[in-house]
């Protein structure tokens, strides 16, 4: 008889690794890692810091950061299909009061009210009134795009102030704003789900809601927090996209952001039935997803074939997550 | 990711500006010489702007299309498919202002951006019997209606978009059809460029809507020209979609890749801007280290060439106000109206753009 104990430790590590599982919740990281090392062995300047800070981690933050509010209504069981449209929405809204003269203190915080208030009317159609998240946050998505297109008439129109600028090229601590924010803006986010009670009541909520509420959690409100901290994280983005091109784009601004934050999501293994909140496997995988984009662009692969890309991985990814032991 | 495909699809259609361009003045300013020394290889970069094209020898004229009396002054109605975005706004814009200059009633329908309500709205305007009807086509496919203002006495002239020849005739369902030339418009911003580069360098072209006819047109043009200059590589070409958000991601990612290019070839003023601020971003000076050539002949466009960032712009130009009414009368007059008529489009560059910036679009 074999005896157990004789067996390379090495090999008895493999056998009981839940592989499914722990590629679920590191493949994009692996995947990363290997898009990282391909670009530092074929496309020049990869390694340079401006192009690592400036180039990639900056067009990657915005989405990140909408990835981040997109994740924390995921875990609440919900999706929010409207960010996108309230990026263009906030950009627009603040675009239009700059340019009435309006003061850049004043206009810019109603960016980011425009946002949380979109997102107060999409937590209180989906707890209050028991409609669909995917139903409940289409209207904001369809509405809110046009809404934007109504504001500034349709056309872009360039945003030459100072404010503007600062929020597209400007510096904090070495680090593009959008860079800079995200970090401060996982940073408060990990803290409050971890170290207060807010995390366990919106993973309570997200895994069984009733039994959340039969424990005495108010599951309505922390679901409706969950939007408006979604809606608020858009309104933010809205005000960083509308300094990265220095101008309001309704048509174009955060379109398919919300996709992107979906597949972002999904492929960093998190369930889309709610239960699960992983902010750094979200940022990853908003990290994977970019870099796997501009990886295929900067060798000349049309975008297109980008795309294609990214929903084979997110098929790879949804795979696994039916493969794998643990559900979450 | 079919989803996002097809809602990007539907977007980009929604947004494909400028689908045909109009007569403008036509004066090509070639002012400017060469900066740089022109390579001995590119004859190109040492030519004229080749200016706007012709129609084929042997396009038909419009004999069997409605007949139009010569009137002092006319009743007329356009059919106008959307109008919003900057382009057709200035479009529209331009076919009452010259309706009123010549002191003609002009009636204006939308349609939204929506083929059954265009259709709608075509026949609503038969109905009324105007002397003319001006059409600028949603899709191709609204022929058959074209064909009922035939059957019903009226000549139709269609613009910036034609119609499928299936379903309605050039010459007979209607008179004529005014249109931009973009393979001309995609060759002359390689001249431009070629001018501009002296004949060498590493280009990167950004492309609107992968398939619209503008994109697929101005694209042949350009590269075609390019090819007669052996020392400008196109190092990368890329579908921005008409977007400036996206222009500027694509090209912060193909300058990082390609460190040494220097001139950068925009089909669209809006992906220009989005290149502009990239090359910005990446520490360099567009206008100096980065030479961007577009098209389109937008007031933003135009003002960073007086302001140095552009250093040509080849114009999709929206007013077809006069040339179609000028057609109009011409046809009334009896005179031969060839089926196709293509529009005047004019070059800018640091010569004549501080001229026209304060009347582009």
């Amino acid at each position: 008889m074999t005896d157990l104990a004789t067996r390379p430790a090495a090999a008895s590590v493999l056998r009981n690794t839940d592989w499914p599982s722990f590629i679920r919740r590191y493949g994009a990281a692996i995947v990363l890692a290997l898009l990282v090392l391909f670009n530092i062995i074929f496309t020049d300047n990869f390694l340079d810091l401006r192009n690592i800070l400036f180039v990639q981690l900056r067009q990657a933050a915005p989405t990140a950061i909408v990835a981040l509010g997109m994740a924390l209504v995921i875990a609440t069981g919900g999706i929010d299909l409207s960010v996108g449209a309230v990026v263009a929405l906030s950009g627009q809204v603040t675009a239009v009061f700059l340019l009435d003269g309006v003061p850049p203190l004043v206009a810019l915080p109603i960016g980011i009210l425009v946002g949380v208030a979109a997102g107060l009317f999409n937590g209180t159609l989906v707890s209050r009134f028991g409609i669909q998240p995917m139903i409940a946050t289409l209207v904001l998505f369809t509405a809110g795009r046009g809404l934007a297109q109504v504001v500034t008439g349709g056309r872009i129109q360039t945003v030459n102030q100072p404010i503007v600028e600062f929020l597209g090229l400007g510096v904090i601590a070495g680090l593009p704003i959008s860079v800079f924010s995200l970090i401060v803006i996982t940073i408060a986010i990990v803290l409050v789900t971890r170290f207060t009670p807010a995390g366990t009541k919106l993973l309570a909520v997200g895994g069984n809601e009733r039994a959340a509420g039969l424990v005495g959690i108010r599951t309505k409100r922390v679901k409706t927090m969950a939007y408006v901290v979604a809606g608020g994280l858009a309104g933010f983005v809205g005000l960083l996209e509308l300094g990265r091109i220095q101008a309001s784009d309704a048509t174009n601004a955060g379109l398919n952001m919300e996709l992107d934050a979906i597949a972002a999501v999904a492929v960093a293994g998190t369930t889309l039935a709610g239960g699960t909140f992983s902010p750094g496997r979200t940022i990853i995988g908003v990290l994977m997803l970019r870099l796997l984009q501009n990886t295929l662009v900067a060798h000349g692969i049309p975008r297109e074939v980008a795309q294609i890309a990214q929903g084979l991985i997110i098929v790879a990814a949804i795979y696994l997550l039916r493969r794998s032991r643990d559900a979450r | 990711m079919r989803i996002k495909l097809a809602v990007t699809a539907a977007a980009a259609l929604l947004i494909s500006g400028c689908s045909v361009d109009s007569g403008g003045t036509g004066s090509s300013g070639n002012a400017a010489a060469g900066a740089a020394s022109p390579a001995a290889n590119c004859a190109i970069a040492t030519a004229a702007d080749p200016g706007n094209s012709q129609p084929a020898d042997g396009t038909p004229v419009a004999e069997n299309a409605p007949k139009l009396a010569q009137k002092d002054t006319y009743r007329v109605a356009f059919s106008q498919n959307a109008n919003n975005g900057a382009w057709r706004i200035a479009e529209t814009q331009s076919m009452q202002d010259e309706a009123k200059r010549l002191g003609y009633q002009i009636q204006v329908t939308d349609a939204q951006n929506n083929q059954s309500k265009q259709i709608q709205d075509i026949r609503s305007l038969i109905a009324q019997k105007p002397d003319a009807l001006f059409v600028a086509p949603m899709t191709e496919e609204i022929g058959t209606v074209i064909g009922e203002a035939k059957s019903a006495g009226i000549p139709v002239f269609l613009i910036d978009r034609t119609v499928s020849n299936a379903q309605a005739k050039a010459g007979t369902d209607y008179v004529t059809t005014i249109v931009s030339d973009f393979v001309q418009e995609g060759k002359r911003a390689a001249y431009a460029m070629a001018k501009a580069t002296g004949g060498t360098g590493k280009v990167i072209a950004l492309e609107g809507t992968t398939g619209s006819s503008s994109a697929v047109d101005r694209k042949k043009g350009f590269e075609d020209a390019l090819k007669q200059c052996p020392g400008l590589e196109l190092v990368a070409t890329q579908d921005a979609d008409n977007q400036r958000a996206r222009a500027q991601d694509i090209t912060e990612s193909l300058l990082q890749a390609n460190p040494d290019v220097t001139a950068v070839y925009a089909q669209g003023d809006d992906m220009a801007m989005g290149a502009i601020a990239a090359i910005r971003a990446a520490g360099k000076v567009p206008g100096k280290d980065i030479l961007v050539v577009s098209g389109d002949g937008s007031k933003e466009a135009l003002q960073s060439i007086v302001d140095g960032a552009m250093v040509a712009n080849v114009e999709c130009n929206p007013r077809f106000g006069p040339k179609a009414f000028e057609v109009m009368k011409q046809y009334a007059a009896g005179d031969e109206v060839p089926t196709k008529i293509l529009n005047e489009d004019r070059l800018f560059d640091a010569s004549n753009a501080a001229e026209f910036v304060s009347q582009a679009y």
